[in-house]
């Protein structure tokens, strides 16, 4: 069925979809935003830790679920694997409005100026497409701030030492401290670093009428019981709808990108309800995350682009990405669990850069989320601790208040292998075309993620720790929640897939809005990296489509 | 008539705790799932898994979310019973606690013993909703059923 034109179709109605819908609609464009996830209200999964983000072991709470969705991975045997939405290696992000922000933990990182330039800084180390980025900084950096008042971050500007030059403080004072983090927070001093408060989306007074964060323990990998933490679903996506300009159709699982004789994307087709509509347009944002990006762009091919959109150098879906997190685990002797959510909440960025031995990037320091009694029942165990039985039990009894882990998001450096194509014979449950994943973590990852390893474990220490441990990145496919890098900015359109405006190059009216476009992903969470990237990319769309 | 005996026994100790029939499991195998769990998470002055009716969470559960773990219940099953016979010329529900601990020793790294350790994990410490920890048994263990059930904690430092 074919629906009347709109100005703009945006796929994924996620952290970046949902701002590109929302700065297109304001500025009067007709925008129809596509989700293929529903509108979840929080009462539908609550604060189940079995159907968290976290852990998915009873499903993925957020979508997509095991019926709509499959994909294959390849294991170390070189054979592909189906893999199910809820199984790690899936690689999911979420499918629902607000798509990862609305269960995200909402760290509101800027990535510091070094990030943009990782190889001018360090050089790529062989094996890696490691490039500058065509933007810096600078360019991003009034996006950073009107992401961060726009979405609402609690923060204390000047608290990070390390932090690049902000033309505006946080609209928010930070989240109240917790007993971890005050323990944390003098030891870190005590070595010589700078520890601040980690900036959040999450509303520490209230704000643009949402309220303030409760402080319940159940953060990230939830939905958020008030509407403290800013999803897209409740930032950007209202204000969207509200204009009158934009339409959200969830349900809605875009298939293909229709392009006209003249080389231009002319349609978005998409299967709602078992039907197939076709949606024309005069451009098209894709803002699907960077493993569903890639396959909306190679599904998309057809005569003039035989080898899918933007992919006439074949570096749609290469560069696949996350983050390597490094960090360690201490006991202490002294209850200082208090339950009071988010709980991440003290930071350093003494190793986000420089570090000795000519390691490349680093990665922010931060303290971790409440860590629900499942999940540490069996992943923060110490070495040589059994998984079961009578010691298992003793241990979790006797530590669940009394633990810490710190963690640290470290720059991967980009392999060219690493990437997302159309799986050649299997397709999800409404018979598009599914993707495959392979290839593998830079060596150099697990050096600087040891380096940071050891930080993280000599900061627990110096807190009081009785015992500590380390735990080390793995070496296989990278992506997971923070995936990235799969449809890169660039100036030359013979290796990368967008311009530094997020417009695929040989296209004229087709954008890119999602992690996908990042040529690195920074040391820290990338959502509000993301955010900025996306009112940036808008601002100049909307130019684009007024002359 | 012995091993019935023991079925009977281990089945009758957890079914009050259960609200309904068995959905997946036979007798046999729940009995058999049942013994495992209380080695997996014992009482001791407080309730483990048997108690905390981890059994109905993984019965539950293996009906709904987790049915693709369904056969490899029933082959894992069949396997632990005769490796057990094999080792110790014994059903593992006729050998003594003792003896069916130094069994399990012995299959721990098997992909069957910790697909029981991880859902015994899930029954025990996730939330009651789904089956197991029953009266928020670990949640009270670990002193946090407060917090878990949403209140908002009201010491916390500004």
């Amino acid at each position: 069925m074919t629906l009347p034109a709109v100005d703009v179709v945006v796929v994924g109605a996620g952290a970046g979809g949902g701002i590109a819908a929302e700065q297109l609609a304001l500025a009067g464009f007709q925008v129809a935003l596509l989700e293929r996830g529903r509108k979840q209200a929080f009462a539908e999964t609550g604060h189940d830790e079995l159907r968290s983000q976290r852990t998915t072991v009873l499903g993925n709470a957020f979508g997509p679920a095991d019926d709509r969705s499959v994909r294959q991975v390849q294991g170390p045997d070189g054979k592909f694997h189906e893999v199910l939405p809820s199984e790690g290696a899936y690689n999911n992000v979420a499918a629902c409005v607000g798509g990862g922000t609305h269960s995200y933990g909402a760290m509101a990182w800027r990535y510091f100026e070094r990030d943009f330039k990782l190889k001018t800084s360090y050089g790529a180390p062989a094996g890696s497409s490691l490039a500058d980025w065509p933007i810096t900084y600078a360019d991003l950096e009034p996006y950073y701030t009107k992401a961060e008042w726009e979405i609402g971050v609690s923060g204390k500007a000047g608290a990070n030492p390390f932090e690049p030059p902000r033309s505006k403080p946080y609209p928010m004072p930070p989240l109240p401290m917790n007993t971890e983090a005050s323990l944390l927070f003098p030891a870190a001093k005590r070595l010589g670093w700078h520890p601040f408060p980690i900036p959040m989306a999450i509303n520490s007074v209230q704000y643009m009428g949402r309220p303030a964060c409760i402080g319940c323990p159940h953060c990230v990998g939830f939905a958020c019981e008030v509407n403290a933490k800013s999803s897209t679903a409740v930032t950007a996506i209202p204000r969207a709808l509200a204009t009158g300009h934009c339409q959200l159709r969830t349900d809605a699982m875009a298939s293909r990108i229709v392009m006209d004789a003249q080389g231009h994307a002319s349609a978005v087709e998409y299967i709602q309800g078992g039907q197939l509509y076709s949606q024309p347009c005069r451009a098209v944002v894709v803002s699907c995350s960077a493993t569903e990006t890639p396959r909306l762009l190679l599904n998309s091919a057809n005569k003039l682009f035989p080898k899918g959109l933007g992919n006439r150098h074949d570096w749609v879906g290469r560069n696949l990405q996350g983050h390597s997190y490094a960090g360690a685990y201490g006991l202490f002797e002294q209850d200082i669990f208090d339950g009071l959510g988010p709980a991440a909440r003290v930071a350093a960025c003494d190793f986000s850069h420089g570090l000795p031995n000519g390691l490349r990037g680093g990665g922010v320091i931060a303290n971790e989320f409440i860590r629900l009694p499942y999940l540490f029942s069996r992943q923060s165990l110490p070495p040589g601790m059994p998984r079961w039985g009578v010691e298992h039990k003793k241990f979790v009894r006797q530590y669940y208040k009394r633990s810490a882990g710190l963690k640290s998001p470290i720059q991967e450096m980009p392999v060219f292998e690493s990437r997302v194509e159309i799986a050649p014979d299997l397709k999800d449950s409404y018979g598009i075309p599914t993707v495959r994943l392979s290839g593998h973590r830079h060596p150099e990852d697990a050096k600087v993620g040891k380096f940071l390893a050891l930080r993280c474990e000599e900061w627990l220490k110096e807190a009081g720790a009785s015992r500590t441990w380390l735990s080390l990145p793995g070496s296989g496919l990278s992506g997971g929640q923070h995936q990235a890098g799969t449809c890169r900015m660039g100036n030359d359109s013979k290796t990368s897939v967008v311009d530094r405006h997020c417009r695929i190059h040989d296209l004229d009216n087709v954008y890119v809005m999602d992690g996908s476009v990042h040529v690195n992903n920074g040391g820290f969470n990338p959502s509000l990296t993301i955010q900025a990237i996306a009112y940036w990319a808008s601002a100049q769309m909307v130019k684009d489509l007024s002359a | 008539m012995e091993l019935d005996r023991r079925l009977f026994v281990l089945t009758a100790a957890a079914m009050p705790l259960y609200a309904g029939p068995a959905v997946v499991f036979t007798a046999n195998e729940a009995a058999l799932i049942t013994a495992l769990t209380d080695h997996i998470i014992p009482a001791d002055d407080v309730p483990g898994a048997l108690a905390a009716g981890v059994i109905f969470y993984i019965d539950k559960q293996l009906a709904g979310p987790l049915r693709r773990y369904h056969a490899a219940y029933q082959t894992g099953l069949a396997r632990f019973e005769a490796s057990c016979r094999q080792q110790t010329k014994e059903a593992f529900l006729e050998l003594d606690h003792k003896t069916q601990s130094a069994f399990l020793q012995t299959v721990e790294s098997s992909a069957f013993f910790n697909m029981v350790v991880d859902h015994t994990m899930q029954g025990f410490y996730g939330s009651p909703e789904h089956g197991g920890n029953r009266g928020e048994a670990s949640w009270k263990m670990l002193g946090i059923e407060a917090v878990m059930q949403g209140h908002i904690n009201q010491g916390h430092k500004h």
